[in-house]
Order: C-alpha cells, then structure tokens, then sequence
C-alpha cells in the first residue's frame, strides 16, 4: 500500500483510514482555483497530498490578506468539522497538485462515526487557531521583510521544496501590502544571499539564513503543527506541476 | 427575562438542553473574575475552562519579547479555555480579565468527558470555536488594513456587546496593549472620538454617549464578527428541530 501523504490521513489508526477510503476521491487541483468562496456552502473537503491552498479574508470584497495556509499536514474545510457548512474563507490553491476530496454529506457521516476523525481535526484546528492568531500579532509587530521571510518558509515546508512560483502581486495579496513594499522585502532578502528572485520564481539559498531572518511566529506555528507526525517523504517530482503554473498574477486579477 | 447569578446567563450553557445542564450543574462553580487577573498564562496548562456570566475576558497574544495583541474577546456569549477539548492541552495565548465580573468554571476532566460524550455541549462548544476563529481572522486583517480610529471603534463595540451598560472602566495604557499600538497613538484617537461627541473619557472611564455614531465609523470588521457570532450561536433546542 502507498504511504499516507496527509498527514492528518496518516494520523488515523488504520480501521479509521481505511473506512474513509472509500469516500476520498484523488483530485488535481489546478493554481488560482477557488475552492469555496467567502459566504459560500461547502461542498467538499480536501485533504491536500502535494498541494496547497490559502485561506484568504475579503475586505470590501477585495482580496485582503491570508489567514491560513493549509498544505499536507491539514484539510480544507475546517467549518464542517465544527459543525458549520459556510465558508468564513475564500479558499484558494495557490499550489498546484492532487489532493483527496470528500463530499460534505459524506464527511460529515464519517466525523459522526470516527471519534479518531474528530479528535484529529480538533488538534489539527487548535493548531490552525495559534497560525491565525500568530498572523494577527504578527501582521501588528512584525516587518514586511521578516513576514516574507516566514511566508516563504511556511510554503517551504507545505510543498517540501524550496523553489515555487510566486508574483509580486500575488504575494502583496498574502501579506496585505502594497506591491512595492514586497519589493524592497524580497530584495532585502537576495542581497543578504538569502534568496533567488526572478521572473516570479522563487528559490531559497540558505535555509537557516532565512530562518534566522523571520520572525519568531514562524518556529511557533510550526511546533505546534510539529506535534503531529509528518510522514516521510521520498524524493518527489520536483515541482514539475509547479513549474507549470500559471500567471499569479493573472489569477489573482481573474478572482479578486 | 432577566436571570439572576444563574448559569443561564452564559449564553452557551443557556442554550444547553434542561437535562445536559442539570447534569452539569453540580460541577459548575461560580468564581468572581477580578479586573487584571491573568486566568491562563500562555503556554500554560488549564486545569479548568470558564464560562462568564458577566465581564470581559481577553485573548492576547504574547510575542517572545513581552509584547502582546489582542486577538478575541470572551464574555457571557462564549468559553474560555477551549484548547482544553481541542486536544492542545497548553493554549497559545494568555486570558485576562479586561472588565470585572464573574464565571462559572468547570475541571478539566469533566469538560473532557461532557465533550466526548458528543451532544450538545460539544455542538455549542464547536460551533463557538468556529465564531473564534472568525474574530481572529477579522482581527488579524484588521491590524493590517484599518487605522487605529476604526480598530478602537471595533474594540470599544465588541466590548459594548458584553456589558450590562456603555460604561467601560478601561485605562488608555490598557487599551493600548490591548491592541499592540503605542499609548500616544491610542490618545489621539479617543481625543478626536470625544471631540466629535461619540464618547467620554474621564479617569479610566469610557462612557460612550453615541453607540450609533461610533457603528458608523467602525470598520466591517466589528459587523463581520458580530454577524458571524449571531448565526452561529443558535439555541440547541432550535438546531435539533
């Protein structure tokens, strides 16, 4: 049998797993996707294998700033777990990939039946809760080059590579700036040898650097999503899906 | 109907069915919640969770260096301490009590028990996670987008909502760390809210004397929680029909 590429999936004893099984359909979820819209019913969830989706608040209808990034270690659609068939969200992939989709009728039978389910997602929010909460403190103390610097690190670690595409503008959308100011941030961040940027692709040169250059939010968020094993992983097709993607920039304009 | 120092003037334990509440009751312990007390420290363990039945609870966030931010506030409509049955165990921000009042607590254990048992409690207890994580967010985007003026209109309405009146007892340096902003900055903009007549400040007391005005200012923020709140929190009794 395959390994397990969710983590929140690999968590599960075995006879959990497997009785979900049945219901996950393997999906490709295409970049700039929208999964849910902000307001809207949920139909699916998704647990991302090797893709990864943003969860991203509206201000005045524009896009404003994302909350959540929810890549192998978690599931998109976190209101059902609690009860809730609305999207407070707009979910949306920003890296392309296959991931696991559930109906919601069907989710919601499997949570009723699997208290192992339930208490996974329960600790898999509880982490998504110190992430917002963590983004909120952040975006009140921190500066832009330090958020870039987490951002980057927590893709890193949601795509298991160091390199991705990712526009300016894309990223101003992320971390709610204007789009010079991702500008000096990520100069700031290649002159100290830290990354490459060019023509919207992204590689990390020093992984401890760039550690060493964000903020403390990164290492917390990332303790807590830490107490859930991660599976293992071999060497995946380097980003190939990603390397194909479309304009962010494009995308962003078609969805805001 | 007014209820009088009775469990039922938590919002949530309100909402529990009769015979979920009256199985509760025996373990439920009315505690006074003092101006200031730190209820969790953040990283700290919870030996029990809270339910306010007046008063004001705060959620800050706690930076490496001391600094802090406000990220939700708890009153008579929610819990605090839900890392508790969320499986966290330790919580990663700290709860103090911002407006004096009082709370029904209950231990650890049998929080965790009740909650496992999956009936109505736990369905209240989810659904209140999900209006949370909301203020959060709102919160979150708040900080990034709005200027101080309208993040301190937000702040004094979520506050609003959880008092018997329009009276907060509230220092500016309070309100301050409250919102992670310096002091000065908090001054100026209860200075030009007091000019433009929409409150009082007097010696730590904020009377607001134009709760309309002040929703007209506010950013969306303070109606996207509100709105997120009221249609979560539906009575059990009417969820179960």
């Amino acid at each position: 049998m395959d390994a397990i590429l969710n983590s929140l999936l690999a968590a599960l004893p075995r006879r959990s797993y497997l009785r979900l099984l049945p219901g996950l359909t393997p999906v490709e979820l295409v970049f700039g996707e929208v999964l849910y819209e902000s307001g809207q019913v949920i139909r699916d969830v998704y647990f991302p294998t090797q893709s990864l989706v943003s969860l991203l608040t509206l201000v005045e209808g524009h896009l404003a700033l994302e909350v959540g990034l929810v890549g192998r270690e978690g599931m998109v659609g976190i209101p059902l777990a609690l009860g809730i068939d609305v999207s407070p969200v707009r979910a949306l992939v920003q890296g392309a990939g296959p991931a696991l989709k559930m109906s919601a009728a069907r989710f919601r039978t499997e949570l009723r039946r699997s208290p192992p389910l339930q208490r996974e997602l329960d600790r898999y929010i509880h982490a998504m809760m110190a992430q917002i909460s963590q983004t909120a403190a952040c975006n009140r103390f921190h500066v832009v080059e330090a958020r870039l610097a987490r951002w980057l690190l927590m893709t890193r670690d949601r795509v298991r590579s160091g390199e991705f595409r990712m526009t300016h503008e894309f990223l101003s959308h992320m971390l709610g700036v204007r789009r010079v100011g991702v500008t000096e941030a990520a100069s700031a961040l290649q002159r100290q040898k830290l990354i490459e940027y060019s023509r919207g692709n992204i590689r990390i040169l020093d992984d401890r650097g760039l550690e060493a250059a964000c903020c403390s939010c990164y290492g917390i968020v990332k303790d807590m999503h830490d107490a859930a094993p991660l599976p293992s992983l071999g060497a995946f097709a380097q980003r190939a899906a990603w390397a194909a993607n479309t304009s962010a920039t494009q995308a962003v304009r078609r969805l805001a | 109907m007014r209820t009088r120092r009775s469990p039922k003037q938590n919002h949530l334990l309100a909402a529990l069915p009769a015979a979920e509440l009256l199985r509760l009751s025996p373990h439920l312990e009315r505690v006074p919640l003092p101006l200031g007390a730190v209820i969790y420290e953040s990283g700290g363990e919870q030996d029990y969770v809270y339910f306010p039945a007046s008063g004001i609870v705060s959620l800050l966030y706690v930076m490496n260096d001391g600094a802090s931010a406000e990220i939700a506030v708890v009153g008579s409509e929610g819990m605090v301490g839900i890392a508790l049955f969320m499986g966290g165990e330790t919580t990663p921000s700290r709860a103090v009590v911002q407006s004096a009042g009082s709370a029904y607590r209950l231990e650890a254990t049998v929080i965790k028990a009740e909650f496992a048992r999956g009936e109505a409690l736990q369905r209240l207890l989810l659904r209140y996670t999900q209006s949370l994580i909301t203020q959060m967010t709102q919160t979150a985007v708040c900080n990034r987008h709005h200027v101080l003026e309208q993040q301190l209109c937000r702040w004094l309405l979520l506050s609003l909502d959880r008092l018997p009146s329009n009276q907060l007892v509230m220092t500016q340096q309070l309100i301050a760390n409250m919102l992670g902003v310096r002091r000065e900055g908090v001054t100026e903009a209860a200075g030009r809210l007091q000019a433009d007549g929409l409150i009082n400040y007097r010696r730590g007391r904020i009377n607001v004397l134009d709760r309309a005005k002040l929703e007209e200012r506010v950013c969306e923020c303070y109606a996207v929680v509100r709105r997120e709140s009221d249609r979560l929190m539906v009575p059990e009794t009417a969820l179960a029909a």
